[in-house]
């Protein structure tokens, strides 16, 4: 199979690689880079649990996404978001608000939730739970990652505690 | 023990940070220098054949192949995956009739995805290139995917030890006549003036936990068998590989990493065996074993599905006379715990109304699906689907609110709980039912939605439950804790309870702090290595908190004893005198004469003597607490659930609107933490009740192995929640906690269907209630009438 050099910039950081043409980003992430908080839960792109932002904002599944595609973009995860240990509002939202349970979900519904937050700062609770379809909890029932969603959103604007 | 500091609070979870950063390390996250990749080779093209030949010569030609393991090639012990046989006597082991029947690979495929055999390589990639290339030929033998299809005389027999198909009924030794019985039901029945009776379908829901599973396995150098896996039951994984392999428990070294959610797919083991297998066959190297979605689905156990008949008798005044069930489970292909859950759903069963009499037979029977085992509820949602849905029959044709009547005839303090002889010992579920009927609006709702015509109806419903805190007295229930109380005065907690996500070790942690009055921060939870942790269950039957729990605060109290006993020579007065505040010990009414927990505890540690006098100072001996705790009682949680749904009479969609739970959970130790148990069995249970279901078709081929074609209650589908925790100290748990791991899927599931009853008039006896059978239902009603 073909092979590509390309090079990712994950979390900051400029990264070489050569992957196959058929590499997703997400084995790209984890079994090259060693990002393995970027989880594998179903491989079809049902689940979410391999979000990552692209370019800052943009919400796009690791496992439906070759790596190849993604030469010279700018990848980020969720251990990408802390900045000298103070973690990102939408990650400290979600431990205030009880949103974590097993945690196998909690990288890309935090990535998923920034950029919920991006497109609309203030969204309404219907328009949260549109937003994360297609991120799947099991443990949660999803209250309590709305809250954390809309505890967020007041945060990022200012609002919050 | 006055105000309560840690227990009680919303404190942080131990977890969670690592968690949001995603540094928290499940199984497949784990890399280890050397690691080869495993992939299991299986029958996609059958659900029940024979292997007539193998060809693995191919594959172990491909590149990067490192072993290729037909079914010859590895351990011929055969091996039950649950662990009911590690949680009875022998001798009730005998009586049950448990039995391995489980081989790592095997030329008698009973399942869609049963294992032949499996090649190790030097990456994933190659392990799935050489799998394409194993070359196998198959007799194909008849399908049962039923229990009335695999009971018939001709069919194909399983195993011979079990005639007939059937893995399991309630044993004559046990249960006399083979039931599960209180009280003359013949005679009661004939006292009734009205009976109500059906024949109900549960269904086949699964996990679905985030995680799909994954496995490491090392044989290393000090032979040694090392397995990380993200199991909910490490101490008996441990013991079941022992066995397995026939090695010493020192000899196996289970690493239990994160869980990424279990429900019950966890309990006992899943691939570990074939995973311990293949690192067996290359010593020195560690072999990792990824499922994929759709492998996972089909190799760790479902909820029972199968066929659940239940007769109530009633009086005109509504009193319950008489109850009679069968519920027949279609077990699947291999026996794994064909016992448990047989039982317990007729358990739940009787543990919940005062019937004059009640009997009910659980049978287990081979099929030509998928394993069947735990599953948050263990049968209970089962029981609660068709045991509320006629209650609530019968409560329509007796003209009698299914709320008073429940509160009328629910079995209370002093009556027998799920086990015969096992009294309740507290119980607020008429708080429980209150309260939710309040917050809901029950009776206006009620009363409003009577006669209703138009193409959308609305409908509210209840259930309750009971449910269990650990497992006793049917199963061993047993939690060993160390505490080791450091020279700085803080302490770690060493035992083997998993927290499958639902915050266990958090609730632990707190109940360490209150005891040992010492702060949240001072206390860490250690956990993870079989060497180190002494006996545990596991994580089921919702008793991490109440018997682990049980455990940490009896070591707890022998570390404070300790404390306090040295302190007592230290101040040179009676135990019994002194007092802790803020870590000092003080001599009560003399404010002047106190000791530091960190003074003993440092000269625990750093004992010396004395140059002047030739005397310690201080007590030397570093103190360490210890229990080996076996629970008094299982303090049954209960709980009531109120749904309101609307149903489209067109095309016999169901939304529903709101939910509220009520439930009596002694004491909830963290807030937020049973907040979470409620919230996310509830998406579980109304998942059962309306859209899960594993879909097979007539040769057995499983249609929905994925999250594309499974559907689940979606961030949209969740109704309005409102969680009410009803607190009522449980005598025996500690700070009066009960078990709220599984109470929260069950009673949704049950008030799910009986809102629609209420809404459209008529009952869906299968589960899950989808439009096609709401439809269904409808046009035969309008037809009869």
């Amino acid at each position: 199979m073909k092979k590509h050099a390309i090079t990712l910039t994950v979390n900051g950081e400029e990264r070489d690689l050569i992957v196959p043409s058929n590499r997703t980003l997400l084995d790209a992430l984890r079994d090259d880079l060693g990002f393995t908080d970027t989880k594998y839960g179903c491989g079809t792109g049902e689940c979410g649990a391999c979000t990552v932002l692209v370019d800052g904002t943009t919400s796009i599944n690791g496992c439906l996404t070759l790596a190849a595609t993604m030469d010279g973009r700018s990848i980020t995860t969720a251990a990408g978001l802390a900045r000298d240990g103070d973690l990102h509002p939408v990650q400290q939202a979600f431990i205030d608000n009880d949103a974590i349970q097993c945690g196998f979900c909690t990288p890309g519904m935090v990535l998923k939730t920034i950029s919920i937050l991006d497109e609309n700062p203030n969204p309404s609770e219907a328009e949260i739970r549109q937003g994360l379809e297609g991120s799947i909890c099991r443990c949660t029932g999803y209250t309590k990652i709305v809250e954390a969603v809309q505890d967020a959103s007041n945060r990022l604007s200012g609002l919050g505690e | 023990m006055g105000d309560l500091k840690v227990v009680g609070k919303r404190v942080e979870r131990v977890d969670v940070r690592a968690k949001v950063t995603g540094g928290a390390l499940y199984a497949a996250d784990v890399q280890l220098a050397g690691m080869l990749y495993g992939k299991i080779i299986r029958c996609y093209d059958y659900a029940h054949a024979r292997v007539t030949s193998l060809d693995l010569s191919d594959a172990a030609e491909c590149k990067g192949v490192i072993k290729v393991l037909g079914p010859k090639d590895v351990t011929q012990r055969e091996y039950n995956a649950s662990v009911l046989d590690m949680m009875v006597s022998a001798d009730m082991r005998g009586v049950l009739g448990d039995i391995d029947d489980q081989s790592i690979f095997t030329d008698h495929l009973k399942h869609y995805g049963d294992a032949i055999a499996a090649v190790i390589a030097t990456s994933e990639a190659a392990a799935e290139r050489a799998a394409e290339k194993i070359r196998v030929t198959y007799e194909e033998l008849p399908v049962y995917l039923t229990a009335e299809a695999s009971k018939q005389p001709d069919a194909l027999q399983f195993r011979p030890e079990k005639p007939g198909n059937r893995a399991f009924e309630l044993p004559e030794m046990a249960f006399p006549g083979n039931v599960y019985a209180w009280g003359e039901v013949e005679e009661s029945f004939s006292e009734a003036d009205f009976i109500v009776e059906d024949t109900f379908y549960v269904s086949k829901q699964k996990q679905c936990q985030m995680e799909p599973g994954s496995y490491i396995a090392l044989y290393d150098d000090q032979q040694r068998l090392n397995c990380w896996t993200s199991t909910q039951m490490p101490k008996l994984v441990q013991k079941k590989l022992a066995n397995l392999f026939e090695l010493p428990m020192t000899r196996v070294r289970i690493n239990a990493t994160v869980i990424g959610g279990g429900f019950g797919a966890r309990l006992g083991m899943v691939l570990e065996p074939e995973t311990c297998a293949l690192a067996m066959a290359v010593p020195g190297r560690p072999v990792k074993l990824l499922s994929p979605r759709e492998e996972d689905w089909l190799t760790s156990p479902s909820r029972h599905p199968g066929k659940y008949w239940m007769k109530m008798g009633f009086k005109k005044d509504g009193t319950p006379v008489a109850c009679d069930a069968k519920f027949e489970n279609y077990k699947g292909a291999y026996y794994v715990d064909a016992s448990g859950t047989a039982f317990t759903t007729g358990a739940w069963l009787g543990g919940m109304y005062k019937f004059d009499s009640l009997r009910y037979r659980g049978e287990s029977y081979y099929t030509n699906q998928s394993i069947c085992g735990a599953f948050r509820g263990y049968g209970n949602p089962q029981t609660n689907f068709v045991m509320e849905q006629l209650v609530d029959r019968g409560c329509t044709q007796l003209g009698i609110d299914p709320i008073e009547w429940r509160k009328k005839w629910h079995k209370t303090v002093g009556d027998d709980g799920w086990c015969m002889g096992v009294p309740y010992n507290s119980c607020a579920l008429d708080e429980c039912l209150d309260r939710a009927a309040e917050a809901i609006g029950w009776t206006e709702k009620r009363a409003k939605y009577q006669n209703q015509t138009g193409v959308k109806r609305r409908g509210i419903g209840v259930a309750v439950m009971n449910h269990t805190s650990g497992a006793m007295p049917m199963l061993l229930e047993h939690t060993v804790c160390d505490v080791l109380l450091h020279q700085d005065a803080t302490a770690t907690i060493n035992l083997a309870c998993s927290d499958m996500g639902q915050g266990s070790h958090t609730t632990l942690r707190q109940v360490a702090a209150e005891v040992l009055d010492f702060d949240y921060d001072d206390v860490h939870i250690a956990t993870g290595n079989t060497d180190a942790a002494g006996f545990d269950i596991g994580a089921h039957a919702s008793r991490t908190l109440y018997v682990g729990g049980g455990a940490v605060k009896q070591a707890c109290e022998d570390v404070r004893r300790q404390l306090f006993d040295r302190a007592a020579l230290e101040l040179e007065e009676d135990a019994a005198n002194l007092y802790m505040e803020d870590k000092i010990i003080h001599v009560k009414g003399a404010s002047n004469k106190s000791i530091s927990v960190q003074t003993l505890a440092d000269q625990g540690v750093n004992n010396f003597m004395n140059p002047e006098n030739g005397e310690l100072i201080g007590q030397p001996g570093q103190i360490q607490g210890y229990a080996s705790f076996f629970p008094p009682h299982n303090a049954p949680p209960f709980g009531a659930t109120i749904a309101e749904v609307e149903v489209d009479m067109e095309t016999g969609e169901v939304k529903v609107l709101e939910l509220v739970n009520a439930h009596d959970v002694g004491k909830a130790i963290h807030p937020g933490v049973v907040e979470g148990q409620l919230d996310g069995g509830a998406q579980q249970g109304l998942g059962m009740a309306l859209t899960e279901e594993t879909y097979f078709d007539e040769k057995g081929i499983c249609l929905n192995n994925s999250f594309t074609d499974y559907k689940m209650f979606g961030p949209s589908d969740m109704p309005k929640m409102t969680n009410i925790l009803v607190e009522n100290p449980d005598p025996t748990g500690p700070f009066g906690a009960k078990g709220v791991g599984e109470a929260g899927i069950v009673p949704p599931v049950g008030a799910t269907a009986n809102a629609i009853f209420n809404a459209i008039g008529v009952q869906i006896l299968e589960a899950p209630i989808t439009p096609e059978k709401i439809l269904k239902a409808l046009e035969e009603k309008a037809n009869v009438s």
